[in-house]
């Protein structure tokens, strides 16, 4: 089945007051594909994220995810989308299993043993309130809340920034172990290349507002011949 | 089987267990007819992507060294090809032609490079 890309974005323009942040950026994520996101800071991948997922919109460009206008995205189409923002805000007065209770309550199809079976392996502390937890820790909450409801496309914004090693290997075996080929589309950004070359197919390099490089992995390192961190750095200097 | 993946290096990840595979293959360490794991299984065991570890699979398979019976699996081919084979004498002989240099180079005698290159074989085999 030749299906849709997963997401579609086509000439994107975003300013916040006179900065302009996008300059007309396109950028295709075909479905069953994961997709790394790299970018300095400041350079707009939350913004790309956030026009994507139609949470802001574009003063010029359509975005489209699963086959629909990104801004005007129907309930079943928003029922297969999981997302993990860059900062994370959970109800503080909750504990962590009344928010997951809470959150699969929503969704006809959560899968239960994914979360108890994450919540166990990453030592997510399910009595405990939201409130005191870490960053790392309501990082790692987020995303089994995101994962919870199994979701054809799932977008995360930096979401290994805050997780110690460990929690970081555990994260990035579980993406790959969820990714199956062909059927879940994955879109991350982050700073961390090592962790982009493991768990990504292809990457995305977005560069004053426009995606200055978008390939596979294999491909850009083929031409350069060194890591992505060196190839990210020269792209940046040259 | 015993795969390392460097992201630091400036080579594709792909062509590292490639060439990692092919080196067993020649080295005996993976037998004619042997299994190889699962996609799934490898991508969860070296922590990459799965369609990085298909892409390999499918190369490997095009090369002749690899045979994809479907639904049970990937092996080794029952008989390496003759090309590949010659290949990785080849580049054998360039390494070993490499260290005769260096040995004398250092002024090493030749019994005494038999006698280290045994130890490390015998190393290997412990």
């Amino acid at each position: 089945m030749m299906s849709e890309p997963a997401i579609e974005l086509q000439g994107i323009v975003k300013s916040y007051g006179m900065k302009k942040v996008l300059r007309g950026l396109n950028l295709t994520v075909p479905t069953g594909s994961v997709l790394g996101l790299l970018g300095t800071n400041g350079s707009g991948k939350t913004t790309l994220i956030k026009c994507a997922l139609g949470l802001i919109r574009p003063e010029h460009g359509t975005a489209r995810l699963l086959g629909e206008g990104a801004w005007n995205l129907s309930a079943a189409a928003k029922a297969r989308i999981g997302y993990v923002p860059q900062v994370v805000n959970l109800y503080p007065w909750m504990r962590v299993r009344h928010l997951i209770d809470y959150t699969a309550a929503f969704y006809p199809h959560w899968n239960h043993d994914l979360v108890a079976r994450f919540t166990k392996e990453w030592d997510i502390p399910r009595d405990d309130l939201l409130g005191p937890l870490s960053v790392g820790q309501l990082q790692k909450v987020a995303i089994l809340l995101a994962l919870g409801h199994d979701p054809d496309v799932l977008i995360l914004d930096e979401p290994a920034a805050s997780l110690d090693p460990l929690a970081r290997r555990q994260f990035l075996q579980l993406i790959i172990e969820l990714a199956e080929p062909g059927r879940r589309t994955v879109l991350f950004s982050t700073h961390i290349t090592s962790d982009l070359e493991r768990v990504a197919d292809s990457v995305a390099i977005l560069k004053d507002g426009r995606i200055a490089w978008h390939g596979l992995i294999e491909d850009l390192k083929e031409q350069t011949h060194v890591n992505l961190e060196e190839s990210f750095v020269e792209m940046h200097h040259g | 089987m015993r795969i390392r993946v460097e992201t630091s290096s400036g080579m594709p990840i792909t062509r590292q267990i490639a060439a990692q595979i092919r080196a067993q293959c020649a080295s005996g360490a993976l037998q004619p007819g042997e299994r190889l794991p699962s996609v799934r299984a490898l991508a969860a065991e070296l922590a990459v992507n799965q369609n990085t570890i298909l892409r390999v699979y499918e190369r490997l398979t095009a090369e002749g060294l690899l045979q994809r019976r479907h639904g049970d699996g990937t092996f080794v081919a029952d008989r390496v090809p003759s090309g590949q084979m010659r290949a990785q004498r080849e580049l054998l002989s360039q390494q070993i032609a490499r260290v005769a240099e260096l040995a004398r180079t250092l002024g090493i005698e030749p019994e005494e490079l038999h006698q280290l290159l045994q130890d490390t074989l015998d190393k290997g085999l412990r």
